[in-house]
């Protein structure tokens, strides 16, 4: 059929052909725009999409050597979510707390949930419980490797599993196995801490988020075998080996609503009349059935896990009581809690030595924020408190480090007044390198008596490397005392604790600006007043197992602690000491001591607390002190280093052939932090494999690899190339055919109408 | 008035995708012109330079094949809007002239459509942002899946990599990428900063 036939036919005939030429034009109009749009279509979703690698969400560093990740466009997929509930009951100087961790799976998938969470450095994590559907599974303490292998093994047979491993002190994860498509799964564990108290106030802090550490790079990471092919090399290792796993994703809280919430409940039980009783970062809703007794509640419901949480109690009475002795009997044994206040001796009495103060501020990314603005608030407080007597010097540092005198100066105003300025330019960011700024700070090169020698280390202690630092501590520290400063909202208690420990010093907390000017003025109490030293206790019949082994000194208006393990309740313990150059002593009768919960968990705890400092500072072999914390921890049913809580659930619950998902849930950042200070401006992946150039090495590399977005893994050794075709070649075609058409159908309407 | 309206939506409809295929090119050519001012900054400066204020991206490296006289700013990542405006240095990948295998991956109409022509023995000099230039050589080409590229990230020879689409000649993506391998022959020469 042509055109030209159509014009000799008759009227009703050249319509209908017409007609006909018409829709074949149009078919093939449509045909041509079918083509296009389908083309458009098919550069968007490509066809082999189902031969895609199944991709798992995982951290870039669960990636063992030679695996390769990549960030997908796709972001987060509908991931696991997680609850918190904690309940704590105080009772007298102890506090029961019970950790219940919702995890909830509304994806589709079999997921494997890890959660890393902080406890207080000094809880004794006892039980672990599993709740599935109407069953309870309870959890064994196992040695840490077989806990893990009972774990895997349970996870591979489809068996619901929780196991809780210590990786810090402070630091937590617990693993699920094996949560259903819509299930939710829950996991309790329960553990056993001591009160705080300091001077008439009493206290309990909840770390609530694991705050993004600095992990500084290793030196060296392979071993160089000489080439003389004599065997002998050398190689450094890693100053964080566990890196991986104490890094969580964190969640930007610019562009992400913060999750994880978190229930609070505090039963109260002071054992004598309550004074106020406060909470410090959360609103609370405090009801008292009696005096000695208070029922603390969020005012709000739940609240994210981004902040720690912390109550502070004190007496009706004017004076707290300055003597407090508990007991437990556990088996065959009695154990004795004791607290007891050396009375304050009045500054006037003495004869005050001055003092040589270095000053040491953290200035790294991850104290950006509120952070920031806290320490510098009190190091200016401090350098206001100092006499003209006094000598000090101010050192900060990130991953650089700045000494701001050559030596200790005199405390007279023009040093002052350029160390205000000094510290008023301050600002966040970079690495945190801790170790270098301790050695400086601890180097006394002045070795004069007249002077107490004093280190005041103001930081969040947002570190994986803190083995390092206590080596260090406990290496250099001399006749220096180190006085730790916590700063921000979620500080590494552990580091702080530990440092201030093996430093002889003391541990201050700030977690606001309110809170700067009352916590440096009971520090500098601390520093100005005469320490409690010399310490000793003595039982006059009992056969004691003591701990703290080594008695540390006492600043003013702190309690000493003691735990013991007695074969008797009978007789006395002698307490006795020097204040300044007095001395003291004090004589506690132990019929007298009334009943506590939970004491044997907590001697226990602090004596393998102990058995870890003495390994630290080498006066106990590694392998003997990992005996005596296996030994304990083992007859005291704790998770530590060493051992880990396993549940299984007996009933198989997923099919076979149905594949498994990890799911790392994320966490907040700490409230205040600034993430873009902590993890750079641009989402960096993980360092290359292969060498990095040499004058790339700052330290933010490692912190950006605390990653934050879910990747998909790859098999190793490969290299996933993108896609690198454009459709424009396509669309033109298309567009030049779809011009054609139009030109043919209007030259063809110009033959059509040009006869008439 | 119907004639007119039919050859005319066409027509519209025609343009319009014409259109957005020179746009595809168009942005090419021009990002690229733009990416040269930035890269020349850069290598100045030593700083990473954003191309344009509201860029995600900033230019890393310099490939250039002197005989073919193809030239192109490669960026950093290889996002597709990373592509679209110049090659990508694919990440988890080393930088050129570093131990390993450096990746670029360009789309094979636009940035690398000169890869067709490079031939093996060909020079590849590639600039990095701090002023060094690498000389490598073609040595060998395949064609690949894009998850089977075989590339050995851990290798411990210097080399390079360039990826475009295959075939050459297909109007629709596909899986199949063509990989030229090169290995690096002079480091560091400095001995060519006219093209700086």
């Amino acid at each position: 059929m042509t055109i030209y036939d159509a014009c000799e036919s008759s009227p009703q005939i050249r319509l209908s052909r017409r007609m006909r030429i018409a829709l074949f034009f149009l078919v093939e109009g449509v045909a041509a725009l079918a083509i296009g749009f389908a083309a458009l279509f098919v550069s968007f979703d490509p066809v082999w999409s189902a031969e895609l690698p199944q991709q798992a969400v995982l951290r870039p560093s669960d990636a063992r050597s030679g695996s390769l990740l990549f960030k997908t466009d796709d972001g987060y997929r509908d991931a696991l979510r997680l609850g918190v509930d904690v309940d704590l009951t105080v009772s007298g100087p102890t506090v029961r707390a019970r950790v219940t961790q919702i995890f909830r799976n509304p994806t589709k998938d079999w997921v494997e949930a890890t959660y890393v969470y902080p406890l207080p450095a000094g809880g004794a994590v006892d039980t672990l419980k599993m709740v599935v559907g109407d069953r309870i599974v309870v959890g064994d303490i196992k040695e840490r490797q077989q806990a893990r292998a009972i774990y895997e093994q349970a996870k591979q047979n489809g068996q619901k599993a929780a196991l809780t491993e210590q990786e810090r002190p402070n630091i937590f994860t617990n693993s699920v196995a094996n949560i259903g498509p819509g299930e939710t799964v829950l996991v309790q564990i329960e553990y056993q801490e001591p009160v705080q108290q300091n001077g008439s106030e009493f206290s309990l802090r909840v770390p609530m988020v694991v705050g993004p550490r600095y992990n500084p790079r290793p030196v060296v990471q392979s071993v160089d075998l000489r080439a003389d092919g004599s065997g002998w090399g050398a190689t450094t290792t890693d100053p964080v080996p566990d890196r991986d796993r104490i890094s969580s994703e964190v969640l930007d809280p610019a562009t992400n609503a913060p999750i994880n919430p978190t229930n609070i409940t505090v039963h109260l039980n002071a054992g004598f009349p309550l004074g106020e009783v406060k909470s410090h970062f959360h609103q609370v809703r405090i009801e008292s059935p009696d005096n000695a007794t208070r029922i603390v509640k969020l005012a709000e419901g739940p609240v994210p896990a981004d902040r720690d949480f912390e109550l502070t109690w004190k007496p009706a009475a004017e004076k707290a009581p300055s003597v407090g002795l508990f007991r437990e009997h556990v088996g065959n044994s009695d154990y004795l809690l004791a607290f007891v206040t050396p009375p304050s001796v009045e500054q006037a009495q003495q004869k005050q030595l001055p003092r040589e103060v270095i000053f040491v501020i953290d200035n790294s990314g991850s104290m950006g924020g509120t952070s920031i603005i806290q320490a510098k608030a009190s190091l200016l407080y401090a350098l206001g408190r100092l006499q003209p007597t006094d000598r000090f010097n101010v050192i900060r540092f990130d991953d650089t480090m700045d000494m701001l005198f050559p030596a200790p100066v005199a405390a007279n105003s023009a040093n002052i007044g350029n160390a205000t300025s000094f510290v008023s330019a301050i600002q966040a960011r970079g690495g945190t390198e801790m170790v270098p700024a301790m050695r400086a700070a601890l180097s006394d090169t002045n070795h004069d008596d007249n002077y107490v020698r004093q280190v005041v280390f103001l930081t969040d202690g947002a570190i994986g490397n803190e083995q390092q630092l206590f080596e260090t501590i406990s290496a250099l520290r001399g006749r220096s005392r180190i006085f730790m400063v916590g700063i921000g909202s979620a500080p590494n208690t552990y580091l702080m604790t530990r440092a201030a420990e093996l430093g002889r010093g003391t541990f201050t907390h700030i977690g606001s600006v309110e809170q700067v000017d009352e916590r440096m003025r009971d520090l500098f109490a601390k520093l100005e007043n005469p320490a409690v030293t010399n310490l000793s206790a003595k039982f006059s019949e009992a056969t004691a197992d003591l701990t703290p082994s080594a008695m540390p000194d006492v600043y003013r208006d702190e309690p000493l602690v003691l735990a013991a393990k007695l074969d008797k309740l009978a007789g006395a313990v002698e307490i006795k000491g020097r204040i300044g150059d007095r001395p003291w002593s004090v004589t506690l009768p132990l019929a007298n001591a009334a009943e506590g919960k939970g004491l044997s968990k907590l001697w226990a705890r602090r004596k393998i607390a102990d058995a870890e400092v003495a390994r630290t500072t080498r006066q106990a072999s590694p392998e003997d002190a990992d005996k005596t914390i296996l030994a304990l921890a083992l007859e005291h049913q704790l998770v530590t280093r060493l051992t880990s809580l396993v549940a299984v659930d007996k009933t198989p619950s997923r099919p076979e052939g149905e594949p498994l998902k990890l799911s790392e849930l994320p966490l907040n950042l700490p409230a205040g932090w600034d993430f873009a200070k902590v993890f750079g401006e641009r989402p960096s992946l993980p360092a290359a494999p292969g060498e990095r150039r040499a004058d790339a090495g700052n330290g933010k590399v490692q912190l950006a690899a605390l990653k934050r977005s879910p990747v998909a893994t790859q098999r190793p050794g490969t290299i996933q190339l993108p896609k690198t075709a454009t459709d424009a070649e396509l669309k033109m075609i298309a567009g030049v055919i779809l011009l054609t058409v139009s030109l043919l159908l209007l030259v063809f309407n110009r033959r059509q109408t040009s006869p008439q | 008035m119907r004639r007119v309206i039919l050859p005319l939506a066409f027509a519209l409809i025609g343009l319009i995708l014409f259109g957005e295929g020179a746009y595809i090119h168009a942005k090419a050519l021009l990002a690229q012109v733009l990416l040269e001012r930035a890269f020349a900054q850069t290598i100045a400066t030593g700083q990473p330079v954003k191309p344009w204020r509201w860029a995600d991206t900033w230019p890393v490296a310099r490939i250039e094949v002197k005989r073919l006289r193809a030239s192109a700013i490669a960026l950093a990542g290889s996002s597709g809007q990373a592509l679209a405006f110049g090659p990508g240095h694919v990440e988890q990948t080393v930088d050129a002239g570093e131990r390993g295998v450096a990746v670029y991956s360009a789309h094979r109409d636009t940035h690398f459509h000169f890869l067709r022509d490079v031939t093996i023995g060909d020079e590849i000099d590639v600039t990095r942002s701090d002023g060094k230039m690498f000389r490598y050589r073609a040595d060998r080409s395949e064609v690949v899946r894009f998850d089977q590229s075989g590339i050995d990230p851990l290798t411990g020879r210097y080399e390079l990599v360039l990826s475009t689409c295959w075939p050459f000649d297909a109007l629709t993506s596909g899986p199949e990428r063509y990989l030229l391998h090169a290995t690096m022959i002079e480091p560091d020469s400095r001995q060519d900063k006219s093209g700086s």
